[in-house]
């Protein structure tokens, strides 16, 4: 709990997967554990269409959007998310990562992290990366004015 | 019946038909086996179709599954198809980019006895349901709430609509077709952990409700593996009892779990451990199908064969969990009993809501009254909270608005450090675990896959007669398409009216008197050892090593085992080759009898339609014709004396005529205490009636100071017995050698008869054989006598100058230029062995023939039955000395045994037409019962038994030359012995103990009647000249075995056959090619055929009959 006394500025998160990921532990231990270091998340669930996420992020621009997947396709979601967030005026400037187990199998990991990375993301973690990773990151992130929290429930 | 029907679907392709889950699943559970499933799917329909294939193919019972990618379930198939396009990886099999016929072609890898399912997570699947129905496909998993919530943002009310639309529309198509759709809930999952066990419950129950409504008669209500082992118990327990309560007693259903779907092991043993745990939780919670976990679950998505070493070993560990009692201490009653309540609760405040399940389902979740703990569905309420408890069961700590009672457990927020930790507890436990005990490799080894053409029609085989015969050709084919998958799948069907193994003679439920006439270690019906795998085919215990095992207490392996027992191992093994069926094999046990066999239409693919007494038709490309003892027509006596039973009974004195067959099917319950039985013959079988009607009626024997006394029980019969030598079997030597022990000839060898039979056929055996046998078993008569008094380097010496004089060493294998000089030269042995033994300071007489042994009175004339009986009893007393000394050590025992070491090389000879017709005759008649009488005798205790008997005036053997017959005055049975004065008797009942010989002509079988009718098979005429009759309608009436014959034939009544593989050869002189004849119905043709157990060690002729048939029905499908 130490955590919430956090020196870290808090940040706002928008939490998503792509949009053929069902899966949810991933992102609600995601949304317990950003929170419980003092940053504020906004948790779009799982399948999360490309609109929606772009939607969200012009309505509530976070300082960091933050892509979880485990389903293998995670590597073809996240690159048509980037160019969806990329493609738009308003979001093309927002921060993000991407994380999980990307792809069916180990092979071509290297590719697709390369391939992400020159989609936009500032940041690939591989499978096994501790949460811990998204704290430096967000640490990391320049100094921003101060908004209020990004909290509620999606805008679809 | 057992064709499916061919449907055609309304796209015009003619899919192939697939097995109704449903039934498959009922099938399984009824033989006690866990159906295992794999979660499965590849982009390319190959991979996906060889992927089916191999899952299709493993020994267990499986499912096999097309698992959709996560485009195609979230309803985007231009990314699928994109994906397709450019060589994408995807997740799954893009059911809908590929289109119905690819994926029937890809279904159609899993053949015709494998139920495919599609599994896909949509939340909107009529797009799937629609590519199904046209590709043939009928089973599917998911449901309104538990592919709609867990999976993504599509509104309940939208997901409820198209899964009602989908429902119907896949029951109504797939009825349409001729198939019944199955539908399986996914809410025994939902979220895959920290779900309480209760509302997986309801939701499982409440969407196979909503299936039924909409149509669907089979379901399957789903249950994960969740954290503690007695609550999931008792959750499956509460699974069962609420479906049975909800659905409509029409709907057919069953349970299926789940192995973890939550965080997964990341060790391989600790996912190994994982998943037996799920397959003994299935066995134990009683589910019927188990969907499985990859050992590399926590890492990447399986493959093929990391997908079949998870089935196999689920479906080890769920044997192994059958075979042993259930653990103490995982008892769930409670958990049982708390589960039921609480979903019972939940399902009824959902059916209050409406008459409509669908608005009921969108009430409830609008209400909270169903709340998925950590689901951020928009639809769902997300108030009830849940957890881990610290005895590791789940349960809720926030109810929220749900309609239990359980008094809230609220508790402060979970942080993510506790979630993180439930949410990993059970892939820690078992990686731990699984470190200090390693779970047990599965144990079916891996089988070559089958290669065959699923598609392709099986070449379909039938077994007729499944006793030890018909079981040895089982035995070896599967064992022969174990080690090598045919090219075209097998089809066998193992036909018999009694237990499939056991067959007729050896009955499990027959009396435990009756014993059988071979060491139970000498006894297999597996062609090789058990090794450190399972027992199968090829590899599996003697009768021996199975009875010690199984009957630790009662077993002697070295004597001889009641013929039940031997039953009951024959259903072993044939159990064991059920549960072992190599790829491409399958068995049908179909118990029935064959009432007639016809040729198929001509131009047809079937070669013969066997008629069955239940009233079908079965098809078959092969027949086995393995049909055992004959149960024959009487002969003019034996319908005479049938006759006079009847004309002369009356209330007050019944008279009966008991026909002959297996002591077991006699009706010697119905003898009177003290009624004179006559029986007639002193071999095997009169060895059982006498068993049956002393022990078997309460009498014992005990230890007195010279040997057994019997100890009646008053309810005995008096038995009068009597046989052409008037004396019972010699008694069978100790046994003193090792199973595997095989005897090398020195005179009378293989290769010297072989030449013999080349030179000289056809032989008569009495001149040119019967010396050379007789030489054979005196030399080891001497030698043996030499090695008890000098020791076994004298024995040796002896041997080696017995050959010396007699195998001249310019010529190994010596035949005399005529058949009559080779018998000069074996007679010549008999004086050349008793000079080289009378340097031996030992008794050098020799055997002057086997008549000596086996009609040890003929010619003698006693005077009073008491005379007789004391010299039968001296010897008796005699050959039982004999016997002590054992088989290897006694001579007369040793030499004895001779005749069963050589017993193939007298086949060699016979067999096939190698004597004269006159010769032949002669043998069967004369030798066949000497060799018999001094060979195959049974065990010690059951000579001590006849001479107790006969000490106790129970049993009175009425003398050599007994003659049956009538007294019309008296209206009694009678028997007499010209030999023994004042022998004659009246007897009250009449029990012929001779076992019917094979004589196609006197078969009551109307099988073997209608196929001799039909000159498919014909009886074996001896000609000089060589084998086959020109006239088969000529002779064969009455007699015994059809000895009646026409001058220079001799028409030996067993079927005409070939050389292996023993096709029968029909009237018209052409062998069947389609049909193989084994054991005793070729009798005559062949030799001893009445053996019913293979040898440990190297195969005797039993096992090398049965793999020649084998290996020509391997050959038959490539």
């Amino acid at each position: 709990m130490q955590s919430l006394h956090s020196p870290e500025p808090s940040r706002r998160v928008l939490l998503t997967t792509g949009s053929s990921d069902a899966h949810t532990w991933n992102l609600v231990h995601l949304q317990l554990f950003l929170e419980e270091h003092g940053h504020s998340v906004l948790n779009l669930g799982p399948c999360v269409p490309e609109r929606l996420l772009v939607d969200t992020a012009r309505m509530t621009s976070p300082d960091l959007v933050v892509l979880s997947s485990v389903n293998g396709h995670g590597h073809q979601d996240g690159l048509r998310a980037a160019r969806a967030l990329r493609d738009d005026e308003e979001t093309r400037r927002i921060p993000m990562v991407i994380g999980g187990l990307l792809g069916i199998s180990p092979d071509g990991a290297e590719e697709r992290t390369a391939e992400l990375l020159a989609a936009g993301y500032d940041a690939v973690y591989p499978d096994g990366t501790e949460p811990t990773a998204l704290l430096r990151h967000l640490g990391e992130l320049g100094e921003h004015e101060p908004r209020g929290a990004c909290t509620g429930r999606a805008a679809a | 019946m057992y064709r499916a029907g061919r449907g055609v679907t309304r796209s015009g392709q003619p899919p192939h038909p697939h097995s109704d889950l449903g039934a498959f699943v009922q099938e399984a559970a009824a033989a006690g086996e866990l159906v295992v499933q794999p979660r499965m799917g590849m982009v390319s329909p190959d991979e996906m179709a060889a992927g089916v294939a191999a899952v299709a193919a493993l020994p267990e019972r499986t499912v096999a599954t097309l698992t959709i990618d996560s485009y195609t379930r979230v309803g985007d198939h231009a990314a699928a198809t994109a994906a397709l396009r450019t060589g994408r990886p995807l997740n799954g099999f893009p059911i809908v980019s590929h289109g119905p016929r690819t994926a029937a072609r890809t279904a159609a890898a899993a053949g015709r006895r494998t139920p495919v399912q599609v599994r896909h997570g949509s939340a909107d699947p009529m797009a799937i349901f629609r590519t199904m129905a046209a590709a043939g496909l009928s089973a599917s998993e998911g449901g309104p709430v538990s592919y709609c919530l867990p999976y993504g943002r599509t509104p309940l009310a939208e997901s409820v609509a198209a899964w009602r639309d989908s429902v119907q529309f896949l029951t109504e198509e797939s009825r349409a077709a001729g198939r019944r759709a199955h539908l399986e809930s996914f809410g025994g999952c939902l979220l895959g952990q920290l779900c309480p066990p209760s509302m997986l419950v309801a939701v499982s129950v409440l969407e196979c409700l909503f299936f039924a409504r909409n149509g669907a008669t089979s379901v399957s209500l789903s249950y994960a593996q969740q954290t503690h082992a007695a609550q999931d118990a008792g959750a499956l327990a509460a699974l069962r009892m609420l479906a049975d309560e909800l659905l409509p007693p029409t709907v057919d259903r069953h349970i299926v779990l789940y192995t973890y779907m939550g965080v997964y092991p990341r060790t391989v043993p600790g996912a190994r451990l994982l998943l037996r745990r799920s397959a003994e939780l299935a066995v134990r919670g009683g589910a019927q199908r188990l969907i499985v976990k990859t050992e590399t679950e926590a890492h990447r998505i399986p493959t093929v064969a990391e997908n079949l070493t998870a089935l196999s070993v689920a479906a080890d560990a769920a044997r192994a969990a059958r075979a042993r009692p259930r653990a103490a201490g995982a008892h769930s009653g409670n958990d049982t009993e708390e589960i039921l309540a609480e979903a019972r609760a939940l399902v009824g405040a959902v059916l209050e809501l409406s008459d409509d399940l669908g608005v009921a389902l969108l009430k409830a979740f609008d209400r909270g009254l169903l709340d998925v703990p950590f689901c951020l569905h928009p639809d769902n309420r997300g108030e009830a909270r849940s957890a881990v408890a610290p005895d590791g069961r789940l349960q809720w700590t926030d109810l929220g608005a749900l309609p239990l009672l359980t008094t809230s457990r609220r508790t402060s927020p979970m942080t993510s450090r506790q979630l993180a930790g439930m949410l990993g507890r059970v892939s820690r436990e078992h990686d731990l675990a699984a470190e200090t005990a390693p779970p047990p490799e599965p144990a079916p080894p891996a089988t070559p896959r089958c290669l065959a053409d699923p598609v392709a029609e099986p070449l379909r085989i039938a077994i007729v007669g499944m006793g030890p015969r018909g079981l040895s050709v089982l035995e070896r084919l599967a064992a022969r398409c174990a080690e090598r998958p045919p090219a075209r799948r097998i089809e066998v069907f193992a036909i018999d009216p009694h237990e499939a193994g056991a067959g007729r003679i050896w009955r499990t439920d027959q009396s435990p008197w009756f014993l059988m006439n071979t060491p139970a270690q000498e006894v297999t019906m597996f062609s090789g050892p058990a090794d450190e795998g399972p027992h199968r085919p090829g590899a599996g215990p003697s009768l021996g090593e199975w009875w010690v095992e199984h009957d630790p207490a009662g077993a002697e392996p070295q004597g001889y085992a009641p013929r039940a027992v031997y039953g009951r191992y024959l259903t072993y093994v044939m159990r064991r080759i059920e549960e072992t069926l190599p790829p491409c094999l399958t068995v049908h046990a179909v118990p029935a009898k064959v009432i007639c066999a016809d040729r198929g239409a001509p131009g047809s693919d079937e070669a013969y339609r066997l008629r069955l007494d239940r009233g079908d038709v079965l098809t078959a490309d092969r027949l086995v014709l393995a049909t055992g003892h004959p149960v024959n027509e009487l002969d003019r006596e034996q319908r005479e004396w049938r006759h006079f039973a009847r004309e002369h009974t009356t209330p007050a004195r019944p008279l009966r005529y008991i026909a002959g067959g297996s002591a077991n099917e006699m009706p010697l319950a119905d003898i009177p205490a003290g009624a004179s039985v006559g029986v007639i013959g002193m071999g095997l079988t009169f060895y059982d009636v006498l068993a049956e009607l002393t022990l078997g009626r309460g009498g014992t024997f005990t230890e007195g100071g010279d040997g057994l006394l019997y100890l009646p029980s008053g309810k005995e019969p008096r038995i009068l017995t009597g046989s052409r030598a008037g004396v019972p079997l010699l008694t069978r030597g100790v046994n003193q050698k090792r199973p595997e022990h095989r005897y090398r000839p020195v005179l009378f060898t293989p290769e010297r008869m072989t030449r013999l039979r080349a030179e000289h056929a056809p032989l008569d055996f009495e001149r040119s054989v019967l010396p050379w046998l007789l030489a054979e078993v005196n030399l080891v008569l001497l030698a043996t006598r030499i090695r008890l008094a000098h020791g076994p380097d004298a024995a040796r010496e002896f041997t080696e100058r017995a050959e010396e004089a007699l195998v001249p060493a310019h010529e190994p294998v010596p035949v005399a230029a005529d058949a009559d000089a080779s018998a000069a030269e074996a007679l010549r042995a008999g004086d050349v062995l008793r000079g080289l033994a009378a340097g031996y300071r030992i008794d050098p007489q020799p055997l002057t023939g086997l008549d000596a042994l086996a009609r040890p009175f003929h010619g003698r004339r006693f005077g009073s039955p008491a005379e007789f009986h004391k010299v039968l009893t001296e010897w008796l007393r005699a050959d039982l000395c004999d016997a002590r000394l054992g088989n290897a050590d006694g001579p007369m025992k040793a030499a004895a045994d001779v005749l069963r070491d050589v017993r193939q090389t007298i086949r060699d000879i016979v067999d096939f037409g190698g004597l004269t017709p006159a010769s032949h005759r002669w043998f069967l008649a004369e030798f066949g019962p000497v060799a018999a009488m001094v060979s195959t005798g049974p065990p010690q205790l059951r000579s001590e038994q006849f001479l107790a008997l006969l000490a106790a005036g129970v049993l009175e053997p009425v003398g050599p030359g007994a003659r049956f017959g009538t007294d019309p005055v008296a209206g009694r049975f009678t028997v007499e012995s010209a030999q023994v004065e004042n022998s004659w008797a009246a007897l009250d009942v009449l029990v012929d103990a001779r076992l019917p010989t094979t004589d196609l002509a006197a078969d009551r079988d109307p099988l073997i009647r209608g196929l001799l009718s039909d000159g498919v098979v014909r009886p074996f005429v001896n000609k000089a000249g060589g084998p086959g009759a020109t006239d088969p309608k000529a002779g064969a009436s009455g007699g015994r075995a059809g000895y009646a014959d026409r001058a220079g034939e001799f028409r030996t009544g067993g079927v005409d056959c070939t050389d292996a593989p023993f096709h029968p050869v029909g009237a018209d002189g052409t062998p069947d090619r389609a049909i193989h004849v084994i054991g005793i119905p070729s009798e005559h043709t062949r030799w001893f055929t009445q053996v019913g157990s293979g040898r440990p060690g190297r195969w005797g002729s039993f096992t090398r009959d049965a793999d020649a048939i084998a290996g020509a029905l391997a050959g038959a499908a490539g």
